[in-house]
């Protein structure tokens, strides 16, 4: 038994955690955008 | 010594206060005699193995319903606006800190005073091991317990949940005493041969109780900031 | 509540925000996140020597490790900004101090998932009650509380202030938190130094030892990359909170 699904499964566990934590930090980012975008028309 | 005086006569108000209406020590009270009950329907107390889970039961007892009075003291405060009457008084920050933990500190007293004896007799327990020492140790406990407490009540009560906001920050933060008292319980309870590792626990936990206690007064300025 | 606006204006003035450097400051950070963690994977899969016992679970162990060294790091970090938002009262410490521990728990969170699944294939069981890991433990939920005290309503300068002497007390915990569970652990005799029973001692090839230093280093510069990251979106967000104030201000008149 090499334990090659115990490796697998950690990292894919915390590459998984990385990029849901990317995906929050882009989301923020984005609902800021639109904001900003939003706070632009209405100064028009 | 004028910290001290003002300490006083905070804690003098708390506790007149809480003497005329009796509302939180009596509740603490009756939430220890239920935890107790509890208690006996999840381990059974004619069974001789339950006595082993004394040690710990005495400590849920204390904390949850040390928790109870916690909350209630600066939330009290901040009812009709007192705390701020408090905080432009000309005291320091300190003397709330210490008047209020003076209370809180009272109030857990006579909560052990009457919820450990009923505890040991529900649960016929026969004490055997120093009394001096147990004595000792509920006191260094609830000392680092109600003081580290007190900080955080008065921290959390900036939140508008701060009932469910304060045993989040407590607990974690209090981990060290609360691992250090029940293992001392225990040896003091039940096997006074290994004494003395009961005594390093009680020295780890006294260490706590100074270390936490200073760092407390150093930054209840920052908390108590008008 | 306008009293509140003003003192959000006055925290941060305007000079101070976004430009065309920070754009490539992150650029340069991400291009070196991504080479320095692919040269890592070099190291941990090719290079380095397999493990005799537990072969390629053991490979785990550089990203265990260099998760718990990031979320340690990112405490630390939280702790001195704290430090110096309760000295200095500048908003951009505690912005540091947040958007660090926001990444401690992040790392700690793979910590505590990488641990138990290493635990399984070495000692074939999820979770012992091991000291670092109880401490571990406790460390994500003293700084989940400090997130929690983020998270309050009202002026922000209350609540950094507030968050900044919980980082420190939560901070100065964490050793008290190690030695009181290793002496627990260790059947109520108290040690202080050295090996206690549940803690294997060292014994690293070289090559095992390169790979785990070049993850740290990998792990090192990503998290610089999200703290750089982290707080340039909270200047952000404050600098669109003063434009939806001059917004306010204009259409009152």
């Amino acid at each position: 038994m090499m334990n090659y699904e115990y490796m697998f499964g950690a990292y894919s566990v915390a590459w998984v955690v990385i990029f849901v934590y990317m995906f929050i930090i882009g989301r923020r980012h984005d609902k800021l955008k639109k904001e900003i975008e939003f706070l632009k028309q209405l100064d028009k | 010594m004028n910290l001290l005086r003002t300490a006083c006569l905070l804690a003098k108000k708390d506790l007149y206060s809480e003497l005329k209406t009796k509302q939180v020590l009596l509740t603490q009270i009756i939430f220890a005699a239920l935890v107790i009950v509890v208690f006996s329907f999840a381990f059974d107390p004619a069974n001789n193995t339950t006595k082993a889970v004394i040690p710990g039961a005495v400590w849920v007892i204390i904390v949850f319903a040390g928790i109870l009075g916690l909350n209630r003291s600066f939330i009290s405060e901040q009812r009709n606006d007192t705390i701020q009457g408090l905080l432009v008084a000309p005291m320091e920050a300190a003397s709330i800190y210490l008047g209020k933990f003076l209370a809180n500190f009272m109030m857990i007293l006579v909560v052990e005073l009457i919820s450990i004896p009923f505890l040991f007799l529900l649960f016929d327990f026969k004490f055997n091991g120093s009394l001096l020492y147990f004595i000792v140790v509920i006191f260094l406990g609830s000392f680092g317990f109600i003081a580290i407490g007190t900080f955080l009540a008065a921290l959390s009560a900036n939140s508008k949940s701060s009932e469910m906001l304060l045993p989040l920050l407590l607990f974690p933060i209090t981990t060290p005493i609360l691992i250090g008292v029940v293992q001392a319980t225990r040896i003091i309870l039940t096997n006074m041969e290994k004494f003395s590792s009961a005594l390093a626990w009680i020295q780890l936990v006294t260490a706590y109780d100074v270390i936490f206690f200073v760092v407390c007064f150093l930054l209840i300025d920052y908390v108590l900031e008008v | 509540m306008s009293m509140n606006l003003e003192r959000e204006n006055a925290a941060l003035p305007e000079s101070q925000l976004t430009g065309t450097r920070g754009i490539h400051v992150s650029k340069i950070l991400f291009g070196a996140t991504v080479i320095s963690m692919l040269v890592s994977f070099y190291f941990i899969f090719i290079y380095a020597a397999e493990e005799k016992t537990m072969h390629a679970a053991q490979k785990i162990f550089y990203f265990h490790v260099s998760s718990a060294w990031l979320a340690f790091m990112a405490f630390f970090v939280t702790f001195v900004f704290s430090i110096l938002f309760l000295i200095k009262r500048k908003r951009i410490y505690d912005m540091y101090a947040y958007v660090s521990a926001e990444i401690g728990v992040v790392f700690t969170i793979i910590v505590l998932t990488t641990g138990p699944i290493w635990a399984r294939s070495a000692w074939n069981t999820w979770w012992v009650w091991e000291p670092r890991l109880i401490t571990t433990l406790i460390l994500f939920f003293i700084y989940v509380a400090y997130i929690m005290i983020r998270q309050m309503d009202g002026v922000w300068d209350k609540k950094a202030r507030l968050a900044a002497v919980f980082g420190i007390i939560g901070f100065a915990d964490v050793p008290i938190v190690f030695f009181a569970i290793r002496w627990w652990q260790t059947k109520f005799h108290p040690i202080v130094f050295g090996n206690g029973p549940s803690q294997q001692g060292g014994g690293m090839e070289d090559s095992m030892l390169v790979a785990l230093l070049l993850t740290i280093t990998a792990f090192t510069i990503l998290y610089a990359y999200l703290l750089y990251k982290g707080v340039s979106f909270e200047k952000m967000r404050i600098k669109v909170e003063q434009y939806k104030e001059k917004l306010r201000e204009k259409m009152e008149q």
